[in-house]
């Protein structure tokens, strides 16, 4: 949030039970303005098209429609268009009012439609992420959107607009306890504590503006330019230089969107996950919970190298890929930082990197070429392949992840843990054949990382291949439970965890604590009727999620 | 089945049935009858004079003959790419291999499996065939095994369920 004055401030906000429902038949609705600050758009448009008429039928005279029979016309305009307004008014508060939703202790539940009713129910330790959203209009008053992801690659599965910004942060913070595997005493609910959350980054806006500047953006532009104009020359005429006009608004959205979704960009942990906040106009808080992040990808376009910089994305299934800019930046982890941050915020990611070195080799596979650090490469002879970026391309394996280095001019990195591949699949067409090279694709969840470890020697491809597969099965049996805290010590849960960092070794291993393997009894039991089907359901973990009676 | 480079040691790739490649074939006779007519169509007008100069007859007659000759060049590679489809089920995962000139390899843990779907076509449902699809929560798993007898289709689903739900992991 922007607001730093506003509060509460949408810091840490303790989870509040009296949010859950206790019985079947306790509906909520959202906040009683939502549908004016929903339609305000409809209504703008209706205002904007009926007002421009009028005016050009007042500046055009008696050409005009509205007003061509003398003003006899001009109040059935008014009419009709106030009856128009009225109508999506209406519109907008029927859907308001029918509109209920739910959160119990598994589930959460929204009815809707007026005429086709719909009714979801998704379960809370099914959740990817949680966004909580403010529009403009939101935020002036006061309101903001909460959105549930589950892993159905794009759409929300619940999204509730809009909520007291308040409300919508203690429903986010019961939500992410519940699906954490914390069980709130009603009796009590003292007992239950916020999770803490440290600011671990945060972003200047001079280095927003000065890398959204050096962005690639910038190359389009000047070859575009160039190219504009080597045309005109070669033509002789000016009439290419019409073309700079498409070409200048597209630079300018492209700048535009890129500093709206870096502006006041910060991220912060907290044992209910990594918390990102950014926004000029619309701000934006996302909430990915531990263990969500399916891959990283570390890129560098051409002229930031000049400054060290790199963006970080990432894949999570409830984000899904579109290409709008809304969904670019939603996937983004880190618009611009240097070195240190991206290392500071993959230790958020992978906390422990698996390799006793991790700042040597995640450095080489961000900035470093040949075989150091354990890198793997092309080999020599495939180099015609891939001319520039033979000794870019390759490979390496922690313990924990598999990191995978590519690009000559855009230096991209993609991180993914083992326990996050989904398949794998050799690549190999008949020129790869001839030079004895083969790619080998990793498949996540759908997103802007697509890992791809390009050119490798054929043996050594398959080898991986066997042995990835290997690892990933042992990675998947050893990989934390599906709810994070779950079963949780009281202390380790409130008390924050130091914040993870390659730099100093006896914080590796902090993350772990507040997993805890400790059954020890504590006033915080984690009550799951079936504890065993919540890990382990066998076949709901994608179906399950906007179910019900759809 | 031919040994290729990117193929891993001591592995006994299943093959599909060979009625496939009478599916595939059968297939291949209809596109290449449709794909030639669309393309005899500029030189039947030109012969009767429908069109005349245009196109010049000699790009009239390359038309279909290109066309003949690249139908006729992938006819003759189907028996291969029906023979290079294999795949083996192993303790923790599923190999499919697909592809001659374009070889790819594919693995996809029981663990990793969303659903599997078993698709019969008309022309499929004629010779007894199904085919079979997999599943994993990204979209880049494009693991798909046509041409498998039915019975054997069956059992495949029945064991991938099975095995899958002993496996499974979350996301």
């Amino acid at each position: 949030m922007t607001t730093h004055d506003q509060a509460p401030p949408d810091g840490p906000v303790a989870p509040d039970p009296t949010l859950l429902a206790t019985s079947e038949d306790q509906w909520s609705r959202v906040h009683v303005i939502s549908p004016l600050v929903r339609g305000w758009i409809a209504l703008l448009a209706i205002a904007f098209f009926a007002g421009r008429d009028l005016f050009e039928g007042v500046l055009i005279g008696e050409e005009s429609p509205g007003l061509s029979d003398g003003g006899v016309r001009l109040p059935w305009t008014i009419a009709i268009i106030a009856g128009v307004v009225v109508l999506v008014a209406v519109g907008f508060m029927l859907s308001w009012y029918f509109t209920r939703y739910q959160v119990t202790e598994h589930h959460v539940r929204v009815n809707s439609g007026v005429l086709f009713r719909q009714n979801r129910q998704a379960r809370l330790d099914r959740v990817q992420a949680i966004d909580v959203v403010q529009p403009f209009l939101a935020r002036v008053f006061g309101l903001a959107e909460l959105k549930f992801e589950v892993a159905d690659a794009g759409e929300s599965a619940v999204k509730l607009a809009f909520l007291k910004l308040s409300d919508a942060q203690r429903l986010r913070a019961t939500i992410l306890a519940r699906a954490a595997g914390v069980s709130i005493d009603p009796e009590n609910p003292e007992d239950i504590q916020e999770a803490p959350e440290r600011e671990v980054l945060a972003l200047q806006p001079g280095r927003v503006i000065a890398s959204t500047l050096l962005s690639g953006t910038t190359i389009f532009l000047i070859f575009g330019v160039a190219a504009v104009v080597v045309f005109a020359v070669t033509l002789d005429a000016a009439a290419p230089l019409a073309v700079i006009i498409p070409l200048a608004l597209g630079v300018a959205g492209g700048y535009w969107s890129s500093i709206k979704n870096g502006f006041n960009f910060r991220a912060a942990i907290s044992p209910d996950g990594i918390r990102v906040r950014y926004g000029l106009l619309d701000t934006r808080t996302q909430t990915v919970p531990p263990g969500r992040i399916q891959a990283v990808g570390i890129s560098q376009s051409p002229l930031w190298r000049t400054k060290g910089w790199y963006r970080m994305t990432v894949n999570v299934a409830g984000y899904g890929i579109a290409a709008t800019g809304d969904a670019q930046a939603r996937a983004t982890l880190l618009p611009v930082g240097t070195r240190e941050d991206v290392l500071q915020l993959l230790a958020l990611v992978l906390p422990n990197p698996g390799t006793s070195e991790p700042i040597e080799v995640f450095t080489a596979g961000m900035e470093g070429r040949d075989s150091i650090a354990g890198f793997l490469t092309t080999p020599r002879r495939a180099r015609w392949i891939g001319p520039f970026e033979w000794r870019r391309n390759g490979f390496a394996v922690t313990d924990t992840a598999l990191l995978i280095r590519s690009g000559f001019f855009w230096r991209k990195l993609a991180v993914v843990p083992h326990e996050r591949t989904q398949s794998l699949a050799l690549h190999q067409g008949p020129v790869y054949r001839r030079f004895g090279v083969a790619d080998l694709l990793l498949h996540t969840t759908p997103g802007p990382v697509s890992p791809r470890i390009q050119q490798v020697d054929q043996h050594t491809a398959w080898r991986l291949f066997h042995e990835q597969g290997v690892r990933a099965a042992e990675a998947r049996r050893r990989s934390a439970p599906e709810q994070w805290m779950r079963p949780v010590e009281v202390a380790a849960a409130t008390l924050m965890p130091p914040v993870p960092s390659y730099s100093d070794r006896d914080s590796r291993e902090a993350p772990d604590n507040h997993r805890g393997e400790a059954h020890e009894p504590h006033p915080i039991e984690a009550h799951d009727p079936h504890p065993e089907e919540a890990q382990r359901a066998p076949t709901d973990h994608l179906g399950d999620t906007p179910d019900g009676q759809r | 089945m031919r040994k290729e480079p990117i193929d891993p040691d001591g592995l006994v790739w299943k093959r599909v049935s060979p009625k496939y490649l009478t599916v595939r074939l059968l297939g291949w006779v209809v596109g290449t009858v449709i794909n030639l007519a669309i393309f005899s169509i500029p030189l039947v007008l030109v012969l009767t004079d429908v069109w005349w100069g245009f196109p010049p007859l000699w790009v009239a007659w390359a038309l279909p003959i290109i066309t003949l000759v690249i139908c006729v060049w992938r006819g003759i590679l189907i028996p291969r790419q029906v023979r290079a489809i294999g795949y083996a089920e192993r303790n923790e995962d599923l190999l499919i291999r697909t592809g001659v000139f374009y070889q790819r390899t594919m693995v996809v843990p029981y663990g990793r499996m969303q659903y599997v779907d078993v698709a019969v076509g008309p022309i499929d449902r004629a010779f007894g065939l199904c085919s079979l699809k997999l599943h994993t929560a990204s979209p880049g798993t494009n693991a798909s095994i046509p041409g498998l007898p039915g019975d054997e289709g069956a059992r495949l689903r029945e064991q991938l369920s099975a095995r899958g739900e002993a496996k499974l992991a979350g996301l």
